[in-house]
């Protein structure tokens, strides 16, 4: 009904909303543009097409599209955001968040701080913790499982930044599902197991129907998340052989270690596109639920 | 580890078990769940004992081991020409996009909340959808050109900018809601004293939103502290690069990595953010803002 | 005095909720806007604090058309139905706020403001916050705020909608007593018909954004000047049964009642409130207007009863609602007789009061 409350008027909200909105418009709108047009150039770093970058059209585009490289850097990213998020960060947080749902005392406590630990401690920090858990020599890892010399991150660095990254971010989806959990009416639990229901069919038949809406935004944004996530930069840079580089390190590694400028901005154009897919399929759900809710 | 996992069959042991084959299962599943209650902690303990450890050892090494205890480590960060100043530069670049986000997103925040515009959802709702589609990784190459051309490559006002313009439409989203939850006769009260809007806001609403203002500060520093992606492409000037960048290279530049230098660097760079967490989920409660963290 | 004259507020979306309204308020008057919700008397308050801006229409207080005027230079204070007392003060500050605003020095306002609480007993909660008063004591703050800034007019939202019921006794009397020593024109809003009979002077009745009608308490109790007043007003809803006046004489449920002077024939609506008639458990001797039927529901009301009579005729098939004194109440299933009391019936044509009877 009330249409402004503070008695600011419409001149005032204007100047109060416009910093916001030129900052956001200049370092977040514009460079989304920007990508799309600098993909359409030669653009490079150094070398005469850095002076003057030339329009080559499609060129990136269907270069990109056809790029040996690309195609492998899609493929592992594509593992890593099935094996990391969907498979192990949600599994994982669901498991913790389920096992520790009315346990009190200092297990839940000090289950949950490790968890969080691990999500909240700066990338860098993080990355050489997990350089120095799986080095070849002296790793922590090699020692406990008695297999020294095994070189993880260069033998295997895909399933190594695959369970890294399960690590570094079941935190959310614990978070969520903890939280989830709590709405579910214990009656209803109470209900099915008074009915001989076992753990498997409570699951089934009470919990998941009551956290459905929130096991899709949590795969939505830990995929969108894990999608962008540049921390594996850090540990593998993408190697060895470009056997762990996934898109975000092949981005760097082109465009800016390499110079292609032009080129790099084709292939963000594509990461851009699949990152508004997720984003879209987020804002559908949340505004259903906030539908659902209003009526 | 997770598939076949028995605590999943196991029940919660409030039914008596009836037969020799429930009886099994109930055992099975007891035992499941507690190794996996001990398992868990500790695969997401292991990596972190380092980190506990290797700062106070005289002589750390890679391998987690029992300290021989030491503070010398820290004393060589003090002579390190770089690690000091990047906790210096990590301060100032997250405390300037702090001061920037809190001020911008409020004020837009608050006029959003309470006049209503037509196609005010709308808005945020694109924004948000920005915000998220167009991050560091997606948009690094543009991000990189901009700066340049804006002469605010080698600056702290780039990096703070940058992360600025990502952080404000969640920033906005989460205060919006905050303010959409205080009453809006607080301030009807205030105006029909005679207040105006400067000092309605003030006198006000600052103070009533202050717990929410103090959240996007701490989110947005740990945000900005744990930053590598941007500072990193932004700065080339060991001088100003923070804290994350300065670790990167600490660890990555030729020769026998400083294990002193960055396992007491590790944990001094650390520790903001584990207090900034505390003091946050003590004071206000950890509330589920689609995720404190991106 | 507060007058509006053609007042209109139509919101975005063409709901009027003020339509062309005119009303003048006496200086000193309590003076009650009563209506189901959404009837617009939060909106019509809200017009006059300057909260909302009419669509058309004009408001004066005192000598000054204050239609146009920002809130803060009506010269009116308003209590918000949830008080609106600011959290992060305490109470000293929030009753001093209104001074703040007007610049009196720190000193000054802060006496005033313990004087005021003195007043309204508050002088041992002055260091609370808000959050550490009971509702009571957050409703005398906030009145104690609005006194402290010395307006030419009370504005009270709901002022005891938030109180429980026996704490709601109370605060209404203190309420009465208050504005009777202060003597300042009030405006306040209600939903509770009981609490707008009992504190105000006069009492506006609205519906759909329109005045159904103003007048006093014992006025629009008595004389409700429509079936939608008629309704409204009364803690025990008004009978309002059809009939027809018809040779000389009113036919209602079964009775034939006479015919007030100058009623044309024609159908009529026949208003009699429960506390005005008289229940006999036989026929009434030497009268024929009585109303008669068998005794369906009876209900405690503590000092007395109210007795539903469910009339025996197929064709005349209404309920009749009585109040009965302590020990009078008839057994359920015996048949009754129910005697209007003289001039106490109220007969209403096209919605509008015609005369009584």
């Amino acid at each position: 009904m009330n249409t402004d409350a503070a008695g600011l008027g419409r001149g005032r909200a204007a100047g109060f909303v416009l910093p916001a909105m030129v900052l956001i418009g200049v370092f977040l709108v514009f460079p989304a543009l920007w990508t799309i047009y600098l993909g359409l150039t030669d653009y490079r770093l150094t070398g005469l097409a850095a002076a003057n970058p030339r329009v080559v059209g499609a060129d990136n585009y269907t270069a990109a599209l056809g790029d040996e490289r690309f195609h492998r850097s899609l493929w592992l990213t594509v593992q890593y955001v099935l094996g990391s998020a969907v498979l192990g960060q949600a599994v994982l947080g669901f498991t913790i968040a389920w096992m520790l749902r009315d346990r009190p005392g200092p297990v839940k406590r000090i289950t949950e701080a490790l968890v969080l630990l691990a999500w909240i401690l700066p990338s860098s920090v993080v990355a050489f913790l997990w350089i120095a858990l799986l080095d070849r020599d002296e790793g922590t890892l090699n020692a406990l499982l008695h297999t020294p010399g095994f070189a993880w991150l260069l033998d295997y660095p895909m399933p190594s930044i695959i369970v890294f990254n399960v690590w570094r971010g079941t935190a959310f989806s614990m978070m969520l599902y903890g939280a989830a959990l709590e709405n579910v009416p214990p009656s209803q639990l109470e209900t099915a197991r008074l009915a001989g229901a076992s753990t498997l069919q409570q699951l089934r038949d009470v919990v998941f129907p009551a956290i459905k809406g929130h096991v899709l935004t949590n795969l939505l944004l830990i995929s969108l998340w894990t999608f962008n996530d540049f921390t594996t930069f850090q540990i593998t840079a993408g190697g060895p052989e470009g056997r762990s580089e996934i898109l975000p390190v092949y981005i760097y590694n082109v465009a800016l270690r390499d110079g292609q400028l032009g080129f790099g901005a084709a292939i963000s154009s594509v990461v851009l596109l699949i990152n508004l897919v997720f984003a879209f399929a987020y804002l559908r759900l949340l505004r259903g639920r906030r539908e659902a809710v209003t009526s | 580890m997770i598939r076949g996992d028995p605590v999943i069959r196991g029940d919660r042991g409030t039914r008596p078990p009836s037969t020799g084959r429930d009886y099994t299962r109930h055992a099975l599943g007891t035992i499941g769940r507690a190794t996996l209650l001990a398992v868990l902690p500790a695969f997401f303990a292991l990596p972190l004992l380092w980190l506990a450890s290797a700062p106070f050892d005289a002589h750390p090494s890679i391998t987690t081991s029992v300290p021989e205890f030491t503070l010398a480590n820290f004393r060589s960060l003090l002579e390190n020409p770089y690690a000091l100043s990047s906790l210096r530069n990590s301060l100032i670049q997250a405390g300037g996009s702090a001061a920037i986000v809190v001020v911008l997103a409020a004020l837009a925040a608050y006029a959003l909340s309470r006049v209503r515009v037509p196609g005010r959802d709308a808005l945020l709702y694109v924004l948000l959808l920005l915000s998220s589609v167009v991050t560091g990784t997606a948009a690094m190459v543009p991000l990189f050109e901009l700066a340049t051309r804006l002469n605010l490559i080698d600056t702290h006002l780039g990096v703070i900018l940058t992360l600025s313009g990502g952080l404000l439409p969640a920033a906005i989203f989460i205060l919006k809601d905050f303010m959409d939850g205080t009453p809006t006769s607080y301030e009807e009260s205030a105006r029909v004293f005679g207040a105006s809007p400067l000092q309605i806001l003030g006198h006000i609403v600052i103070p009533l939103v202050r717990p929410g203002l103090a959240t996007i500060a701490v989110w947005a520093v740990a945000n900005v502290w744990g930053s590598f992606l941007q500072p990193f492409i932004l700065l080339r000037d060991p001088g100003k690069a923070p804290g994350a960048v300065i670790l990167y290279t600490l660890y990555t530049e030729g020769g026998a990595p400083r294990l002193d230098l960055i396992s007491a660097f590790s944990l001094l760079y650390s520790l903001p953010v584990v207090v900034m967490y505390v003091f946050v989920s003590r004071r206000y409660g950890f509330r589920f803002h689609g995720g404190i963290k991106r | 005095m507060i007058s509006l004259s053609g007042l209109t507020k139509e919101f975005p979306g063409g709901v009027r909720a003020i339509d062309s309204l005119d009303l003048e308020i006496a200086d000193g008057e309590f003076f009650a806007l009563l209506g189901p919700s959404g009837c617009g008397k939060t909106t019509l308050l809200r017009t006059i604090a300057g909260l909302e801006t009419p669509t058309s229409g004009n408001i004066r207080i005192g000598a000054v058309d204050v239609t146009r005027l920002p809130p803060g230079r009506r010269d009116v204070a308003m209590v918000f139905q949830d008080y609106a007392l600011f959290p992060h003060m305490d109470v000293t500050a929030n009753i001093a706020y209104p001074l703040r605003i007007k610049k009196v020095p720190r000193a000054a306002r802060e006496a005033k403001a313990a004087e005021t609480a003195s007043r309204l007993s508050l002088s041992e909660l002055l260091g609370r916050r808000p959050g550490q008063l009971s509702g009571g004591q957050q409703q005398r703050v906030a009145l104690a705020r609005a006194i402290a800034s010395h307006p030419t007019v009370f504005l009270f939202d709901e002022p005891l909608s938030n109180l429980d019921a026996r704490l709601r006794l109370e605060a209404r009397t203190f309420l009465k007593r208050l504005q009777r020593e202060l003597a300042v024109t009030t405006v306040f809003v209600t939903h509770d018909q009981g609490e707008a009979l009992a504190l105000a002077d006069r009492i506006a009745v609205m519906s759909a954004g329109r005045i159904m009608q103003v007048g006093t308490p014992s006025e629009v109790f008595q004389r409700p000047a429509n079936t939608f007043v008629a309704a409204f007003i009364g803690s025990t809803p008004m009978n309002l049964l059809p009939g027809r006046a018809e040779n000389g004489a009113l036919h209602v449920a079964g009775a034939v009642l006479p015919l007030p002077p100058g009623v044309r024939e024609g159908p009529i609506v026949y208003g009699l409130r429960p506390e005005y008639a008289d229940l006999t458990q036989s026929p009434p001797l030497g009268r024929n207007d009585a109303f008669t039927g068998k005794v369906a529901v009876v209900e405690n009301l503590g000092t007395a009863h109210l007795v539903t009579l469910e009339s025996p005729s197929a064709e005349a098939n209404h309920l009749l609602q009585v109040v009965v004194p302590e020990g009078e109440e008839p057994g359920l299933g015996t048949p009754a007789w129910v005697t209007p009391r003289p001039g106490r019936a109220l007969l209403y044509r096209d919605d509008e009061l015609l005369t009584s009877a």
